[in-house]
């Protein structure tokens, strides 16, 4: 009895994956977990000992929801690149040690004089080239991805060392800090976002509309309404929230935006197809026409765009750069971690960058939880090892079960 | 250098597409050896031998896999050229290997389309590889596609191909073949893996795939299958052609005498 309802449940919980929006649930479920352990049940359980004398929910208090938000965008930023690689099947261990490189070289150049902007702009191109030769070796001689990547792990590491040889540099040039600094006016930030749910309920219904037109099976209307109300509670709670407290910040904004494009990219574009295309199946790829080299090389830019971007958002968030807060410290496992726990497989073709950034949320507010609660960063540690061994078991658990995937 | 089959004489359709003197050499293993074969609209051609007889090599040389160090192509008795993939399926020449190629992780439309996705007009001034995908023109043509070859067990187009079974997923890589504009579809060993029920679906989409005019190649080992399906046979030996026959006027034993012996002294094979 028992091993058969849970071999349907694991089928049922499979089945969910496979459909558009189940597979946010997941993720969203273990945020949900998160969020309502540090924020509900130790509160309550405060007060029950009497160690509070008042029901203080301090982590879903505005003010911590920024702070999560902000600390949770430098990894999200990496994640987002990362997952580009992982549909590949491909991994990039070197993303957190290129960011580092990225704004070490941000932080000489405007040190040295150069405006932000341009800057900005330098350092963005040569994180590009430095993911596109690690995409270069994988793709055309053939070295596999890990290797490839530890390797630049380790160079880009010695690299960053190498370009701020004190470890630790002050970057104090307003357009950089500009980015996490300025905040969008309360009245243009409910604009912005009622705008993005009304594009988002328009692009859905016209779907549909086309749909029926053109003679199709249709979603149901539970799934597309449920969708579209999900999308804009979401939308409008955050906006709000973040709005009691500051307001949204232009960082935010950014880190939306750029993954909303890459999005859009990945599952609306040709060349979107062919990264899942690759990462299902390569020699298919390969037949039916795709440039499957030039693919993974361009994927690797992608992370190293991503990766300088990321480097940009931690220099002008902390206001400096240093050597642990990007290539020696845990940066980059979260932001793998953050890709993983969001539900894109390791095993490639399976993923969104939008998972990347809950996962990042998740991540992030284990840490964010932990430090409140005063844990020490060995029980930190821990705890986000748990996270990320059980995302990994509930994806090896939802792939076809008979093995015919590779 | 001719090898006229001595089974089929003025009978035999007028070929679409047909290869003469066809050479293959890899290193020192000639697999082919001067190898003719010819196929025509509306039929189904089996290719048989024993292993090693030259059926995947010829296969790919079609395809424009391999590149003939010699031998002729006539496509409708025009010459033509194969010398990539690409040519072959500019001339309408189409492959489904016998592991498929599909990607499990997308779904059937996205299958069908693979490598030549449909774009939405009026985004010219972006990359086409970054235009944006009509996916729902993408599923009518799937839709179609499926209809013609009549396959009635799927149930939607938006199904992961992962979930289906080994009959459906041969039957779609059938139709991504049939769905490029092709008129020559080979098929090798398409029921090898497949139960009773799938091998007759896979068999019906074979017979449909006769009844749209196409050229039909049918690699298989199995014998029944072969005379259940096929209209002529060909029979390949060391990399050079024994005989074709006409499938209703010949039985298994002789065509399993002929891939393992050959026609022994009667007839000569062109070398």
């Amino acid at each position: 009895m028992q091993p058969d309802a849970k071999l349907t449940f694991l089928d049922r919980f499979s089945a969910l994956r496979e459909t558009q929006f189940g597979t946010f649930v997941p993720v969203l479920l273990a945020l949900a977990a998160i969020w309502g352990y540090f924020g509900l049940v130790l509160p309550f359980i405060d007060l029950i000992s009497g160690q509070a004398d008042s029901f203080r929910a301090i982590f879903l208090s505005p003010r911590n929801i920024y702070n999560l938000f902000m600390q949770s965008a430098v990894i999200a930023t990496l994640a987002v690149g990362i997952t580009i690689v992982l549909l590949l099947g491909d991994i990039d261990l070197s993303a957190a040690a290129t960011a580092g490189v990225c704004a070490a070289l941000l932080g000489v150049l405007v040190l040295s004089g150069v405006p932000g902007w341009p800057a900005c702009i330098i350092v963005i191109f040569v994180g590009i080239i430095m993911g596109a030769a690690q995409g270069l070796l994988v793709a055309y001689v053939g070295i596999p991805s890990f290797v490839v990547t530890l390797a630049g792990l380790l160079g880009y590491q010695g690299l960053m060392q190498k370009i701020l040889p004190t470890g630790n540099l002050n970057v104090g040039d307003p357009f950089v800090r500009g980015i996490a600094r300025v905040l969008i006016p309360d009245l243009w930030g409910i604009v912005l976002g009622l705008a993005v749910v009304g594009l988002f309920a328009y692009a859905n219904l016209r779907k549909q509309a086309r749909r029926k037109a053109l003679g199709l099976e249709l979603d149901s209307a539970l799934a597309l309404w449920g969708q579209v109300i999900a999308f804009t509670v979401i939308v409008v709670a955050v906006v709000l929230t973040l709005n009691a407290y500051r307001s949204l910040p232009l960082l935010l904004v950014l880190l939306v935006a750029i993954t909303a494009l890459l999005g859009w990219i990945t599952t609306s574009t040709p060349y979107g197809r062919s990264l899942f295309a690759v990462g299902g199946n390569a020699e298919s790829a390969r037949r039916v026409g795709m440039k499957v080299k030039r693919i993974r090389v361009s994927a690797f830019a992608i992370v190293g765009l991503m990766a300088a971007i990321g480097g940009i958002f931690g220099a002008s968030r902390y206001g400096s750069v240093s050597y642990t807060a990007f290539a020696g410290g845990s940066l980059l496992l979260e932001a793998i971690g953050a890709a993983v726990i969001g539900g894109t497989s390791l095993f490639g073709g399976r993923g969104s960058v939008w998972n990347a950034i809950l996962g990042a949320l998740v991540i992030g507010s284990l840490g964010n939880g932990l430090d409140l609660t005063g844990a020490s960063a060995a029980d930190k540690l821990m705890v986000s090892g748990a996270i990320l061994l059980l995302a990994v078991a509930i994806d090896a658990l939802s792939r076809p079960s008979n093995g015919s995937g590779r | 250098m001719t090898s006229e089959n001595k089974v089929v004489g003025q009978a035999a359709p007028p070929a679409h597409l047909a290869v003469r003197g066809i050479h293959k050499r890899f290193g020192g293993v000639h697999a082919l050896r001067g190898v003719d074969f010819e196929v025509a609209r509306g039929e189904v051609m089996a290719l048989v031998g024993d292993n090693g007889a030259g059926k995947s090599t010829l296969m790919k040389v079609l395809a424009g896999a391999h590149l003939a160090d010699d031998g002729a192509f006539f496509l409708d008795g025009k010459p033509a050229e194969v010398t990539s993939p690409n040519d072959a399926s500019e001339l309408g020449i189409q492959i489904v290997y016998q592991d498929l190629a599909l990607c499990e992780n997308l779904d059937v439309s996205a299958n069908l389309s693979l490598g030549s996705e449909p774009v939405k007009p009026g985004w010219s001034f972006l990359p086409r590889l970054l235009r944006p995908l009509d996916d729902l023109e993408m599923e009518v043509k799937a839709k179609k596609a499926i209809d013609r070859l009549e396959v009635r067990t799927l149930q939607s187009v938006r199904a992961k191909v992962g979930g289906l079974s080994g009959g459906q997923r041969q039957a779609i890589a059938i139709a991504r073949a049939v769905g490029a504009e092709s008129t020559v579809v080979m098929l090798d060993e398409p029921t090898a893996a497949l139960g009773v029920a799938q091998t007759r679906q896979v068999l019906e989409v074979v017979k449909r795939l006769r009844e749209t005019n196409h050229a039909v190649v049918y690699i298989s080992h199995n014998m029944r299958d072969i005379f259940e399906v096929s209209d002529r046979i060909t029979v390949l030996r060391h990399g050079t052609n024994v005989a074709t026959y006409t499938t209703s006027e010949t039985n298994p034993d002789e065509i399993v005498v002929a891939m393992t012996r050959g026609l022994d002294t009667e007839n000569g094979n062109a070398a």
